[in-house]
C-alpha cells in the first residue's frame, strides 16, 4: 500500500484513498458550482472530455475527472456533483463536502451563474468557509447580457477575496485567464484571504470555545474553525470523521510533506 | 451419493441452526436479550412516570400496561431490583436515584427518535408514538448523543413534551390544560398528550400543533370552542385536558398580518417573515438552502395542471414546492396579483 | 509527532455544552447570514437593466406547465419524438438489413466454396453475423434519432417541467416527483435510470423510484414496440397517418409504463415500502440554447455506440447459441424446438408462444437481441435476404406463425413490463447493496408481465370477439 504523494502537495494520499488517480499530476483541483451554471462546459472545455450532463439538479450522480496542462504543471480537475449548498444531507452535498474537507485540493474552482450570482454566491461563500485556496469562475456572461444583467467581477472578486474570473464556457472565452488564476492558486504564488461571514457574539464565544480544543486534539488542522461550526451544528459525519480519528490524520498529512520522489507514485484507483 | 447428500443437508441444516450471526440460535437469543432489555426499560418507564403523578406503581399496575402475566412481571421487578434501579416498598414500587436516571434516559431516546421521526422523515403526529416505543430500546447511547446533535439538540418532542438532558435531569412542562385557560386571551400550545390513541386523534382532526397560537372563544360546561388560524373547532372537555397551553411570550412572537406561501394567488408577491415553527430538521435546513430566509422577496410563478406543486421565483431562481412545504413559509403579502400582472 | 492532548470525547462534549448555550435558532442564523452576505455581495457588483429574458422564460413556461396545455402539450412532444423516430427509421433499417444480409450470403458462399466444414460457416455466418446483423439494422436507426432528439428536449431544460407537471400524481403514489426525472434516464437506459435515482434524497423514495424503473421502456426494448407498432397498427390505417398512429400506440404504452409505475409506487408505498411522502423541492432552471454539434456527438458517440455495442456483446454470443440450438439434434429433434416445445404451453396460456419465451430467457443479458432472436427462431434457415421489409416480417409472423392482434398486444405488455436485463439488474444490486431489493427488483416486473398478459389473454379468449 504505497500511497506517496506527488511533489508539493502534502494531502494527496488522501486523495488516492478517495479514488482518485493522483499519478502524474502536480495539482488537484475541484470543481464545485450550483447544478446547471455550465460546470460540465468549463469542466469540457477544460479538460477535453465531452460529458454529457443534462439540465437538472444533481444530474452528475458519478464523479468525473480529467487532466490539463498549463505552464509545464499537469493538472488533475476533480468534477464534484452540482449542489446549492453543502449545508444539507443529501447524498451530492455531502460528497463534494467531503472532497472538499478531506481531500484538501490545491485549488477549488466554484462556477457561478452570472445570471442568478445571487443565489449562486451562498454556495461560494460555503466553499471560502472550508477552503482559502479558491477561483470564482462568473459563468454565462453572455447570457446576462442578453437578460440586461452587468456583473462587475473586478468588485466581486476584492469583496470576496479570492480571484474571480469572468467565462463564456461554451465558446471558451475566458477560460485562458481562468486556468491561470487557478495557476496561481494551486501554486501559493496567489495569496488570497476570503471574506467570511462574520458570526454573532455568542456564536463566535461558542466557536472561540472550541477552536482551541480542537487545535489541541489535531494541531495544524485546516479550517478548524468551519469544523467548530460543524460541530456546533451537530454535523454527524463531522461528529464520526472526529471520533474515528480522520481529523486529526488530515492535520498529520499537513504537518508532514511527503517524500518528493515523484516516479515512487502508485495511486490506490476505485477506492472510493 | 444419497450419503452424500444427506451430510451436506445436515451441514446446511447445522449452519442454520448455529451460525453465528444469522444463525436460529443466535437470532432467538438476540430476540430474548431484546426482549428481556424492553420489558424492563417498559417497566421503569412506567414506574417513573407514576412517580410524576406522585402515586407509587404496583405489580398490579404493571401488569395493566405492560399486558403481561403475573409471574412475567415478579420477574422483571426482581431483575431491576438486582440492577439497583427500584426498591420496594409496602405502598408499592420506587425509583432509585440510579434507576431514574436510566428511566429517563430511555424517556430520551423515545423522544428524541420521535423528533427525529417527525423532523427528518415527515412522519406524521399520530404514528410517532408507535415508531419510537420500538426503537427506544434498541438505540445504544452514542446513537443517541449523535442524534441529539444531528437535530441540533432540541428541548422539546413533536407533542411538546420536555426531552431528558444526557445527564438524566429534566425541565418541568410550564404548561395548564387547556380546560383552565381563560376566554379570550391568547395562548401557546405547549404540549399535545399522545395517548390515548383516540383522544390524540380528535386533536389531530383539529390540524393543532405544538408552538401554535390558540384562543378560547366560547366556554360551555361539556365543551369549549377555540379559534386558530386554521378556522374555529369545537373541542369537548375531555379532550382540551390533553391539551396543555402557556402563555404567549415575546420571543415567541410570530409575524402578525401573515399569510402562507401556500395561500398566495398566481402572479402575486411577498416577503419571506420566517418558516413555521413546526417545520424542523430536513425540511427546514432544504426551505432554508434554497433562499427562503426572512426578508426574502417571493413571487408565485407558475402553476400546473393539479394546482399542485408550484413554483416560485426566489432570489433570481423558480423552485417548485409542494403545497405541504409551501405551507410552512409565512409570508407577509406586498401587492396585489392584479399589480403583479401590470408590473414590467 | 502528534501532541494529541485532547480526546476527541473531549471535543464534542465540549461543542454540545457550547450548543446548548446557543439559541435554539442558531441554525437558521447560519443559513441566513450567508444568504444576507451573499445578497449584499450582488447588490454591490450585480447592475440589472431590464428583465427581458425572465419575462420570456417566464411566457414559455406558462404554456408548458399550464393548467390546461401542460399535460397535452408533454404528450404531443413524446408523440412526436417518437414519431420522428419512427419514420426516419424505417428506410435506413431496411437498408441496413439488405446491406448486411448481401454480406452474409456472400460471404458464406466464400467459406462453402474454400472448403470450410458446414458448421463453420453455420455458426460464424449464420450464427454470430447473423446475430449481430440483425441488432444492429433494428437497433442502429431508431437510436441514432431518438437519442439526439430526446437530448435536445432534455438540454433546452424541459423534462424539469415534466416533473413539476407530474408531481401531483407520485405525490399520491407516496413517491418523488424526481421519479420522473430518473424515469426520462431510463428511456435510454433503464441500468442509468436506476443510477440517476442518487437525485432523490429520501431512501424510501428512491427505491421505489429503482424498483420501477424497468417500467419504461428502455431503449432496447423500443425496436421492439415500433416494429409491432409498424406492423400491426399502422397497416391497419392508410399509409398517410400510419406512423402517426404507430406513434400513438407506442406513446399508449409508455402511458401504461406510466400508470404501471404508478400504480406499483402505490402499492409498495401503502406495503412493504410504507412511509410519507417526503419535502419535494425543484430548481425549474432557465431555458437553454441546445448546442447541436455536442448533442449530436455525445448522444451519437457517449450514448448510441455504447449501448449498440454492449448489444453486439451479448447478440454475437447469442446468435452463435441459437445456431447451435437450431443445428444440434437430439433424437431426431432439434434443441430449439424441443425448448420451444417446452416453453410453448406457458407461452399460449399468456397469449405469446414459446419462441417469444425462448427469446426473452436467451435476451436475459441484453433486451436488445429480443427482436433478432425471436425472427432467428422463427426463420430458422431460411434466407434473410427475403426478409428485410416489415411487411415480409409481417408476413413470417402472420401467414407463418399464426400471430394474432392478441399475440401482439400481448407481446407489447410482456416487453415493458418484463424483468430488467442483467445489467440493470447489477446496477440495481450495486445501488442498494441488498440482495432482496434485487430479487423484487427482478421478479416483481416479470410476475406482473406474466399476470397481465395472462389476464389479457383468458379475457379476449373468453370474450366473444
Amino acid at each position: 500500500m504505497n500511497t506517496e504523494a506527488c511533489d508539493g502537495c502534502p494531502a494527496h494520499a488522501q486523495l488516492a484513498e478517495m479514488g482518485v488517480d493522483i499519478a502524474n499530476c502536480d495539482h488537484v483541483v475541484a470543481l464545485a458550482g450550483n447544478p446547471n451554471t455550465g460546470k460540465s462546459s468549463v469542466f469540457n472545455a477544460l479538460t477535453g472530455l465531452r460529458q454529457h450532463v443534462g439540465n437538472w439538479t444533481g444530474k452528475t450522480v458519478t464523479r468525473a475527472e480529467g487532466a490539463f496542462g498549463y505552464g509545464g504543471k499537469r493538472y488533475k480537475l476533480v468534477d464534484l456533483p452540482g449542489t446549492y449548498s453543502l449545508l444539507s444531507a443529501s447524498q451530492d452535498e455531502e460528497i463534494s463536502r467531503n472532497f472538499l474537507l478531506f481531500g484538501q485540493p490545491d485549488c477549488t474552482v466554484v462556477v457561478v451563474d452570472a445570471t442568478a450570482l445571487e443565489r449562486n454566491l451562498n454556495l461560494v461563500l460555503q466553499v471560502l468557509e472550508i477552503t482559502d485556496r479558491a477561483v470564482v469562475c462568473v459563468n454565462l456572461m453572455d447570457e446576462a447580457k442578453r437578460k440586461g444583467i452587468d456583473v462587475d467581477v473586478r468588485s466581486l472578486s476584492r469583496d470576496l477575496g479570492v480571484p474571480a474570473v469572468p467565462t463564456v464556457a461554451r465558446t471558451k472565452e475566458g477560460l485562458a485567464e481562468l486556468v491561470a488564476s487557478v495557476a496561481g492558486v494551486a501554486s501559493g504564488e496567489t495569496k488570497t484571504s476570503p471574506s467570511r461571514v462574520a458570526p454573532p457574539a455568542e456564536v463566535r464565544e461558542a466557536i472561540d470555545g472550541l477552536v482551541p480544543l480542537i487545535r489541541g486534539m489535531a494541531p495544524g488542522l485546516p479550517s478548524a474553525r468551519w469544523v467548530a461550526l460543524r460541530l456546533l451544528d451537530g454535523d454527524h459525519k463531522v461528529r464520526e470523521a472526529l471520533l474515528s480519528g480522520e481529523l486529526a490524520g488530515l492535520a498529520d498529512r499537513q504537518r508532514q510533506p511527503a517524500p518528493v520522489d515523484a516516479s515512487k507514485i502508485k495511486a490506490i484507483a476505485g477506492a472510493q | 451419493m444419497s450419503a452424500l447428500g444427506l451430510g451436506m443437508a445436515a451441514a446446511l441444516l447445522a449452519a442454520l441452526v448455529a451460525a453465528p450471526k444469522f444463525g436460529l440460535v443466535a437470532r432467538w437469543k438476540r430476540h430474548r436479550a431484546y426482549r428481556a432489555k424492553s420489558r424492563s426499560e417498559d417497566a421503569l418507564k412506567h414506574i417513573l412516570a407514576w412517580q410524576h403523578r406522585s402515586k407509587l406503581a404496583t405489580l398490579e399496575s404493571l401488569a395493566g400496561t405492560t399486558g403481561l402475566r403475573p409471574a412475567a412481571v415478579l420477574r422483571v421487578v426482581a431483575g431491576l431490583q438486582t440492577a439497583g434501579w427500584v426498591e420496594s416498598g409496602a405502598g408499592g414500587i420506587a425509583l432509585t436515584a440510579s434507576g431514574e436516571r436510566r428511566a429517563l434516559q430511555v424517556v430520551r431516546a423515545h423522544r428524541l427518535w420521535e423528533r427525529h421521526l417527525s423532523d427528518d422523515a415527515n412522519m406524521p403526529m399520530g404514528k410517532l408514538h408507535q415508531a419510537a416505543e420500538r426503537a427506544e430500546h434498541s438505540l445504544s447511547r452514542e446513537e443517541v448523543a449523535r442524534l441529539d446533535a444531528h437535530l441540533g439538540h432540541p428541548q422539546h418532542d413533536p407533542h411538546g413534551d420536555p426531552i431528558p438532558r444526557p445527564d438524566g435531569t429534566i425541565s418541568a412542562l410550564e404548561a395548564v390544560s387547556l380546560n383552565e385557560w381563560p376566554v379570550g386571551r391568547p395562548a401557546l400550545i405547549a404540549h399535545l398528550e399522545d395517548e390515548p390513541q383516540a383522544v390524540f386523534r380528535r386533536i389531530l382532526l383539529a390540524n393543532l400543533r405544538p408552538m401554535q397560537v390558540v384562543n378560547v372563544a366560547e366556554s360551555e360546561p361539556n365543551h369549549l370552542v377555540i379559534e386558530t388560524d386554521g378556522g374555529r373547532h369545537r373541542i369537548e372537555r375531555s379532550v382540551a385536558a390533553n391539551i396543555h397551553v402557556r402563555e404567549v411570550r415575546p420571543q415567541d412572537a410570530l409575524p402578525s398580518e401573515r399569510t402562507r406561501l401556500a395561500d398566495l394567488a398566481q402572479g402575486a408577491s411577498g416577503e419571506v417573515a420566517g418558516l413555521s415553527p413546526d417545520c424542523q430538521g430536513l425540511s427546514r435546513r432544504r426551505l432554508l438552502d434554497l433562499g427562503l430566509t426572512p426578508g426574502t422577496q417571493v413571487e408565485v410563478a407558475l402553476d400546473n395542471t393539479f394546482g399542485d406543486p408550484r413554483a416560485f421565483r426566489v432570489r433570481g431562481t423558480t423552485v417548485a414546492l409542494r403545497r405541504q412545504q409551501a405551507e410552512q413559509v409565512l409570508i407577509r403579502p406586498i401587492r396585489s396579483p392584479d399589480g403583479a400582472e401590470a408590473a414590467p | 509527532m502528534t501532541s494529541a492532548s485532547v480526546t476527541p470525547q473531549a471535543v464534542l462534549d465540549r461543542s454540545d455544552e457550547l450548543r446548548r448555550g446557543l439559541d435554539g435558532s442558531f441554525r437558521d442564523y447560519m443559513v441566513a447570514s450567508l444568504y444576507e452576505r451573499a445578497g449584499e455581495l450582488a447588490g454591490r457588483s450585480v447592475r440589472e437593466h431590464g428583465s427581458g429574458k425572465w419575462d420570456f422564460d417566464q411566457r414559455i413556461d406558462r404554456i408548458l406547465t399550464s393548467r390546461w396545455l401542460g399535460l397535452p402539450v408533454m404528450l404531443l412532444l413524446l408523440g412526436a419524438v417518437f414519431w420522428v423516430t419512427i419514420l426516419g427509421a424505417n428506410i435506413p433499417s431496411q437498408m441496413l438489413a439488405n446491406a448486411f444480409f448481401a454480406v452474409e450470403a456472400a460471404a458464406a458462399s466464400w467459406f462453402e466454396s474454400v472448403g470450410a466444414p458446414w458448421w463453420l460457416t453455420g455458426l460464424v455466418w449464420h450464427g454470430i453475423f447473423r446475430g449481430l446483423a440483425w441488432v444492429v439494422s433494428v437497433m442502429l436507426p431508431p437510436m441514432a434519432i431518438f437519442f439526439p432528439v430526446f437530448t435536445i428536449l432534455e438540454d433546452l431544460g424541459y423534462l424539469p417541467r415534466v416533473a413539476f407537471n407530474l408531481d401531483w400524481l407520485f405525490r399520491k403514489a407516496g413517491a418523488h416527483g424526481k421519479q420522473a426525472l430518473t424515469m426520462a434516464m431510463g428511456f435510454g437506459c433503464n441500468a442509468a435510470g436506476v443510477t440517476s435515482t442518487r437525485i432523490i434524497d429520501s431512501p424510501r423514495e428512491r427505491l421505489l423510484a429503482i424498483l420501477t424503473n424497468n417500467f419504461v421502456p428502455c431503449n432496447g426494448r423500443f425496436p421492439t414496440l415500433i416494429m409491432l407498432a409498424v406492423i400491426f397498427v399502422a397497416a391497419a390505417f392508410p399509409p398517410a397517418v400510419a406512423a402517426l398512429a404507430a406513434a400513438a400506440s407506442v406513446v399508449a404504452v409508455v402511458l401504461l409504463g406510466v400508470c404501471f409505475t404508478l400504480g406499483v409506487s402505490w402499492a409498495l408505498s401503502r406495503s412493504l415500502l410504507s412511509g410519507e411522502a417526503s419535502a419535494f423541492t425543484l430548481e425549474m432552471p432557465p431555458y437553454r440554447r441546445p448546442s447541436v454539434l455536442r448533442i449530436l456527438y455525445t448522444s451519437l458517440i457517449d450514448r448510441t455506440i455504447f449501448v449498440l455495442g454492449r448489444a453486439m456483446l451479448t447478440a454475437a454470443p447469442a446468435g452463435a447459441l441459437i445456431w447451435i440450438l437450431a443445428n444440434t439434434q437430439a433424437g431426431g429433434v432439434t434443441l430449439a424446438e424441443r425448448s420451444i416445445a417446452l416453453l410453448e404451453p406457458l407461452g399460449t396460456a399468456i397469449g405469446l408462444d414459446g419462441v417469444i419465451l425462448l427469446a426473452y430467457v436467451i435476451a436475459i443479458p441484453a433486451n436488445e437481441i429480443v427482436v433478432p432472436t425471436m425472427l432467428m427462431c422463427y426463420l430458422g434457415g431460411a434466407m434473410m435476404m427475403d426478409i428485410t421489409t416489415y411487411e415480409q416480417i409481417r408476413e413470417v409472423l402472420v401467414g407463418q406463425h399464426g400471430w394474432t392482434l392478441l399475440t401482439a398486444v400481448n407481446l407489447m405488455l410482456f416487453s415493458l413490463l418484463h424483468n430488467p436485463c442483467a445489467t440493470t439488474i447489477l446496477t440495481i444490486w450495486k445501488e442498494t447493496r441488498s440482495a432482496r431489493w434485487t430479487a423484487l427488483g427482478a421478479l416483481m416486473p416479470l410476475g406482473l408481465a406474466f399476470l397481465v398478459c395472462l389476464a389479457t389473454a383468458q379475457a379476449v379468449r373468453l370474450l366473444p370477439l
